[in-house]
């Protein structure tokens, strides 16, 4: 067996992640071989080093602070989708009022009506096309899903 | 699994949200840390891993009970990091591959430094591209096995440990060039 053929066997060693046969097959290597005892001994050493360092435990009162931001969150997120939903309806049947009255009005001139007209299908067209944007790029997107298990 | 977990995400997915302030008050250190080292901004990654505490609970019912949370959340803080990172390359009009700036200090409320070695092993990690970081962080501070690591990154186990074995190798060489 070559050094080659273990590479990053070695890693796998000291997590000891390595297939029982593997690591039998790694250790006999290491009887023989000084280039990859080395690298073991640095490989372990600095695993050792990595794993007496940790992140900052967050004190009681940071973590009262972080919680309630979270459900602040919570909270919120029921209070932001009723309030969406309830906006694009209002805003639909407002607009479709709107542009109702404008057109039904002898009044006003035709070239204003289809001025309206035009704005309004704009609108549409552009809301329509960016959805649809968003949509195709969230099907590809595989960092925009969530985990399923 | 502990029990206690196991206890208490049964209560998050009946819809206890009181349930879920125990999860994450267990996890906040560990999540903010990890998000830290991907972003590199303190800030960022409060909003970033509190972000991903309420995606998670937003699907707590799609967590199979009797596997660990952790990496499962770890999964999900993920796509939320990278997500930032590519809104913030694009406003920036940088690759993603630059990565967030190396940090010249930690941030003390999010690491620990015992000593003047783990801030230099501190200000190496952030010197490392983002793919090392990561896996640094995943394995280290963060506490997955190469299953766990091969499930949140959505590679294979294989690919996890070349990239372990090349991140370790990267650091270790940063840190070599430094002391000499």
């Amino acid at each position: 067996m070559t050094c080659d053929q273990f590479g990053d066997r070695i890693t796998a060693y000291v997590d000891g992640e390595l297939e029982p046969l593997e690591r039998t097959r790694f250790e006999k290597h290491l009887e023989t071989c000084d280039v990859c005892r080395r690298e073991l001994a640095e490989t372990k050493a600095l695993k050792e080093e990595l794993d007496m360092m940790t992140f900052k435990e967050p004190s009681d009162a940071a973590l009262r602070r972080y919680w309630q931001s979270v459900y602040n969150r919570l909270e919120r997120g029921l209070g932001w989708i009723l309030f969406s939903v309830g906006a694009i309806l209002l805003l639909c049947y407002g607009g479709f009022k709107l542009v109702e009255e404008i057109v039904r009005d002898p009044t006003i001139s035709v070239v204003l009506k289809a001025g309206v007209v035009a704005l309004v299908f704009g609108v549409v067209i552009l809301f329509v096309s960016l959805l649809r944007e968003r949509l195709t790029v969230r099907k590809v997107d595989r960092y925009s899903k969530e985990v399923e298990r | 699994m502990d029990e206690t977990e196991a206890a208490l995400i049964e209560r998050c997915q009946g819809g206890d949200q009181d349930a879920f302030g125990g999860i994450v008050r267990k996890y906040a250190g560990a999540a903010s840390g990890a998000a830290y080292l991907m972003l590199g901004c303190r800030e960022e990654a409060l909003d970033a891993s509190q972000e991903a505490f309420v995606r998670a609970w937003r699907h707590i019912r799609r967590f199979q009970p009797g596997t660990r949370f952790y990496p499962w959340y770890a999964r999900i803080l993920r796509n939320v990091c990278i997500s930032r990172l590519r809104s913030r390359s694009r406003r920036r009009t940088v690759a993603l591959a630059a990565d967030p700036p190396a940090r010249s200090d930690a941030d003390p409320e999010i690491l620990v430094e015992r000593s003047e070695r783990e801030r230099r092993v501190w200000q190496a990690i952030f010197a490392l591209p983002l793919a090392h970081r990561e896996i640094i962080s995943l394995a280290h501070f963060q506490g997955l096995s190469y299953k766990e690591m091969a499930e949140a990154l959505g590679i294979p186990i294989g690919t996890v440990m070349s990239r372990l074995h090349a991140a370790r190798r990267a650091l270790r060489t940063k840190l070599a060039g430094e002391e000499s």
